[in-house]
Order: C-alpha cells, then structure tokens, then sequence
C-alpha cells in the first residue's frame, strides 16, 4: 500500500468515526427530546385551600394491574370541582415521561359533573381519546383507574360516564365501551380480578 | 388442472388406451374390429381420465379470478409452507416464458422480468427488490413461489389491484367478484349476482348447497338472511378456493335459474310445498318468527375480526394493522372450527367497515350459540379472555332481552366458556389470563360471548401475526368450543 492510499484510508476512516460519534450525539438529544414532552394541557386556575388527603388509583401497563397511591394536594370543597382536580392530577401522572401507563400529552379533564349524588358525568379532552393507545387491555385500564379514582374520591358517586369533548363517544379507541355509564361495584370487581 | 400436471397423467392413460385397443382387437378375429369396441374403451379411458385429472378432497388449490379469466390451480406444500407455480399463475394474463440456469430462475412477463434464486426468500420482480414470506423453490426448472407473496407479484407484474383470501385461497386481480344479493319475497328466496353464475348444486336433508368453483362470488358478511318460512338460515363461506352458499332449509328446496344465470330462486320442493298446503288446509300454522323462537337454533359460532374498513385498529407495529391480524387469524379458526364439523359464520370476511352495534345485531339475529370477538395488540404477550362487565344478577326473567344487557342472562355461560378456554390454552402451553372488560359489543349479545386478545408470543410485535402461533391459538380456541359446546348448549 503506498502513502497517498494509507493517508486518504486513514482519512476516510477517521471521517467514518466522526461521523459515528455524531449521529450517536444526535440519538442522545432525540431521545432527551421525546423524554421531556410539553404538556400542553390547559393551566388550570391556582387552587386555595389547605392540602387533603387523596387516593388515586393509579394503572401500571406492567404487570397490568391498578395501585391505590395517596397523595396531599390542594383541592376545592365543592365535589365537582374536587372530581375534576383529582383527575387532573391523575392524568398528569400518565402525561408525563416515563409513565407507568402512558398518555398522549393533552390528555386532561375539561369538567366533572355531578347530575345527582350518585352519578358523576367526565367530560374528557379530545386528545384524552384521539391519541389514547388501542388496545383492550390498555382502554380499560385507563377507564378503571379514571372511575375507581373518582368514585373513591368523591362519597356517594356511585355511576360515572365518560364523554369525550361534550360528547357521547361509542368507544375509547376501538374497545372500551364509553356509552354506558360505569358501576362502581363492577368496577371494583375488575380491579380485583386484576391484582 | 393445468395441463403441466394433467400431461404425465394423460399420456399415460392414452398410452392405457392404446395397449387396451390394441389388446382387444388382437383378440377379435380379423375383419371383426367393430367400432363399437374403440367407442367402449374412449369411453372407459374418458372416465380414467376425468378420475384422475379431478382434485381429491384433501388437495389443496388456489382460484384466480381476473376480469376475463377464472381458474384453479394446484398448491403444493414445501416446509409447511403453500407455493404456486407463478409460471402457470400468470399464463392466462399474457405471454410469459421462463427460464432456468442453474439456481437462477427468470421468467418474461410481457416486458417485465422477474428473476429468483432456488432456497433465496428474496429476487426482483419488474426491477424492484421483493422479499419472501419463504424461500423460492425450484423443482423441475419450475419456479414456485409461496403462496402469501403471490398477491404483491401478480399485482407489481399487471400494475392493478389484487385482492386476496389467504385462508381461502382465492386471489382477485383487477377489481374482479361478483356480488350478490338475497330477497325474500311471495315464497321465494332470490338470490340475484352481478354477473351469470354457474355453481354446482347439492341438497342434503334440510341443506341446499351451492358452491361456486369459477365465479368469483364474494360476500362481505357470511350471515346473509335468516328468520323467514323457508330457510332458516342463508351462510356464505369460502374455502379451498371456492365459495359456497348454503341455505339451511325449513323444508327440501328447489334451485331455479334464470335464463340469464344471474339470479337464482329458491323455492320449496313441488312435494314439500304440497305437504305445507296440506296442513294448512287443517290448522292454521303457528307464525313463523314464533317457531323460530321456541325452537332450538343449530350451534354455530359466530367469528367477529375486530375492525376492519377505516377502523384500523390498534397498529401493532409501524406497518401492521389490528384490522389485517384479526381477520387472518378468523380465517384460521374458522378452518380450524369446520375441521371439527362446527357451523361458523363471520361478521366480516374482508376489509370492510362494519359498525359494532352491527356485528351484534347479526350475531343476536342468527341465534348463534357462541360469540368470539377477535382482537389482537403488541401490549404484554399470550392471550387475554375477555368476558362482559357486567353483573349476571342484573338478567331480566322472560323472553325479551334489553340490548344494553342483553348478556347479562348469558353471563354464567360465558364466564364458564371463558374457564374451558383457558384451560385448552394451558393444555397447549399458551399463556393467558382472564378477566372481565367493558368490550364492545359483549354486552349486547344474547349468546355465550368472549372477546379474545392475543398478544405477541415474543417481544417483535410482528410475531402476532406468525402463521404458527396463530395456528397453535387458533387449534386450542376451537378444542375448547369443542369441550364446551355441551355447556353452552345446556344453556341455550
């Protein structure tokens, strides 16, 4: 091999690691990017009051199971608002990375309503359901944890239903059933056959 | 029957011929060769012939249909896998030849070339890189390719739309199927295709059979009519590369045809329809849709492939759809049920939209015994079982059945179906677990109703979608209808 063909080897073989090392700097910063996804659910409004003691029950995709997880945050008295709040809260934990059960980020509760002591009306954002993973077994792990919060939250509310922008939705995305409204004892079962 | 296979088999039956014409006229005295004897040996060696050149039950063929041209061809098993001869696929579209060197095979399609290698599961096909769900067999200089890739090669080569039934084994190339509708109406039941038809006509106690071997009929849904006071029940299937119209009948049935061949009337038997005006003359007969409810419906299953059309699905992986998975994984159970003799109908054979609430009303419709909701996901790996969420103490006493919870009364059969099956999955070592589920459309079915999510059994999400896993599920769903078609008829 002569010198000029050593040089230009050396060369092209030194540009091949520079390059390496680059698309390697390049990989890091992508993945640092999709780790840090904004949330760009609406702020909500600064919420007064002393700190109480809530349980949320939170899903794990692995090993697919519910977990109870109690937490003090500043909520309002009045139930719907306190419904809402919690569920805020909640769906936070599943926005953010790494989640144990992930959601896309706008996923957020736009109101709870309490249309009598017993039932509980969520109406959910768009992205809640539109960028929701499909699958049975994630669809209702998240409708399980959102009704089991809730209904553990707020004494009483024994009925939740689940609307999607307003709206009354045939399914979360393809499986969970959301034109029923859900039993909290039903609810429970599951949960139970679940652990 | 190609003629490359039917050749061996016809030169030797004219050489037969030959022998036998020349043995008997050996015998004759001279001047005695009447030609009576040569008529009576054709006739013989016709019948041979047509013996050996028709296709035993067991062989397996694939139908082709294009917009001028309809046939059969032989598939042949290599490794488990099926294969064609792409040679002879292609014959009827335009000139084509091929040619072998050594392990290279190429073939000439009007200006388009295709070349393999024996034992490469990848060549080129009009100048693009195709890659092989299995390696390129060449036997005899005679290139086969596997079956599943045939649908993306015919379609590169005549630069059209392909279509094809891979548990069926039919392939549609350019648009091609003849559509068909049913109507019942002043004691008739009218069954009008889009193009003449020309099937072939059985009757068996109770059945009128008609199978489709060069028409390409399709049906979006195998469900078709039922509940009327001729037939109980009109099915459409397809398989081996034919399709089939059976229609269950409340009395012996009779096949018209019009002279046109696009519509085909059914009607009851001159002696049924005689015995039925008869006992009419006597009593008034009990309104049909009241029989059809005191008596017991035949046990059929009824196979729901979740999604389909513009509902995808879940996508398991960058390219591969819920939708695609659940529906070749229904057409593998539904052989695997028919195997064991068990009536299926299925809520979609096709890519096609068909609403929840719709799959089932038809599946309430149809009476059937047994509802599997099929769905697939790359989350977690085995089977999850999936009965209703609902609370079976919550079951109305009577006839009718609200819709929202209409499984309710059905509740116990299912959650008991649901144990037979995960045991028959444990029996074949396929990881599962159950668990109740707010799954559309489970709570409207008044009918042992499970939905079943397979997952992938390693950590490739595609792998769900692998013909032998697929097959294995597939092999213990239908033993388990099996086992527990007693429980779920004691329920009924």
């Amino acid at each position: 091999m002569n010198r000029a063909l050593s040089i230009t080897t050396a060369l092209l073989l030194a540009a091949v690691l520079c390059m390496g090392a680059y698309l390697y700097y390049l990989r890091g910063n992508e993945r640092a990017r999709a780790q840090n996804v904004p949330d760009t659910r609406p702020i909500s409004a600064p919420i007064s009051g002393p700190p109480s003691r809530v349980t949320f029950w939170v899903a794990y995709d692995n090993p697919g199971v519910l977990r109870a997880q109690e937490a003090n945050i500043a909520v309002p008295d009045d139930p719907a608002q306190r419904g809402r709040e919690i569920l805020h809260a909640l769906l936070g934990e599943y926005v953010k990375r790494p989640s144990p059960h992930e959601m896309p980020s706008g996923a957020d509760v736009k109101d709870v309503y309490l249309v009598d002591p017993n039932t509980a009306v969520v109406d959910a954002t768009a992205d809640f359901a539109d960028g929701h993973r499909s699958g049975i077994f994630v669809e209702t792990l998240t409708v399980a944890s959102l009704v089991k919060t809730l209904t553990a939250n707020l004494p009483g509310v024994t009925r939740v239903k689940i609307l999607v922008d307003g709206k009354e939705r045939e399914t979360l995305a393809g499986h969970a059933d959301l034109e029923d409204f859900y039993d909290a004892g039903t609810v429970e079962q599951l949960i139970g056959q679940l652990q | 029957m190609p003629w490359n296979k039917l050749k061996p088999r016809f030169q030797f039956l004219v050489s037969g011929f030959s022998f036998l014409e020349r043995s008997a006229a050996a015998k004759l005295p001279p001047g005695n060769k009447k030609p009576e004897t040569r008529n009576f040996l054709l006739a013989i060696t016709l019948i041979f012939l047509l013996m050996a050149s028709a296709p035993s039950a067991e062989e397996k063929q694939l139908s082709v249909y294009g917009p001028q041209v309809n046939y059969s061809l032989p598939v042949w098993e290599h490794n488990g896998q099926d294969y064609v001869a792409l040679l002879e696929v292609l014959e009827p579209f335009g000139n084509v030849n091929a040619t072998a060197d050594g392990d290279r095979w190429k073939l000439r399609f009007n200006s388009l070339e295709v070349e393999f290698r024996k034992d490469a599961a990848a060549g080129k096909v009009a100048g693009q890189k195709l890659t092989l769900p299995a390696p390129f067999v060449l036997e005899d200089n005679r290139g086969l390719v596997p079956l599943r890739a045939l649908p993306g090669i015919v379609g590169r080569l005549l630069g059209t739309k392909t279509e094809y039934h891979e548990a069926a084994r039919r392939l549609f190339v350019g648009g091609a199927g003849t559509h068909f509708t049913t109507d019942f109406g002043q004691g008739k039941l009218t069954v009008s295709f889009s193009a003449a038809v020309n099937p072939s006509i059985s009757t068996e106690p109770g059945r009128l059979r008609m199978t489709f071997n060069r028409d390409p009929v399709v049906s979006a849904t195998y469900l078709l009519r039922q509940e009327n006071p001729l037939a109980s029940l009109v099915m459409f299937s397809e398989d081996n590369g034919q399709a089939e119209l059976v229609i269950e009948g409340r009395m012996p049935l009779l096949a018209q045809f019009s002279a046109d061949r696009k519509t085909i009337d059914i009607v009851a038997a001159p002696g049924a329809a005689q015995t039925a005006a008869a006992q009419s003359a006597v009593a008034v007969p009990p309104p049909p849709t009241l029989q059809s409810l005191t008596a017991k419906p035949p046990f059929v299953v009824m196979l729901d492939a979740g999604h389909g059309g513009d509902d995808l699905g879940a996508m398991l992986n960058e390219t591969l759809e819920e939708k695609t998975v659940t529906l070749v994984f229904a057409r593998r159970l539904r052989n695997e049920l028919q195997n064991h003799g068990i009536n299926v109908i299925m809520a979609r054979d096709a890519d096609v939209t068909v609403p929840l609430e719709q799959r089932a009303a038809m599946a309430d419709a149809a009476r059937v015994a047994v509802y599997l909701g099929l769905h697939a996901t790359s989350q977690g790996s085995g089977v999850r079982v999936y009965t209703a969420m609902l609370n079976s103490a919550s079951a109305p006493p009577g006839t009718f059945l609200p819709w929202d919870t209409a499984q309710a009364k059905y509740l116990l059969s299912s959650r008991a179906l649901s144990d037979i099956v995960r045991a028959e999955f444990g029996k074949h070592e396929i990881p599962s677990a159950a668990v109740a589920a707010p799954v559309l459309p489970l709570n409207h079915l008044a009918a042992a109703a499970l939905a079943v999510e397979i997952g992938p059994p390693s950590s490739e999400a595609a792998s769900v979608n692998a013909g032998v896993f697929q097959q294995r599920v597939a092999t213990a769903l239908a033993e388990a209808i099996v086992v527990g078609r007693s429980r779920v008829e004691a329920e009924r």
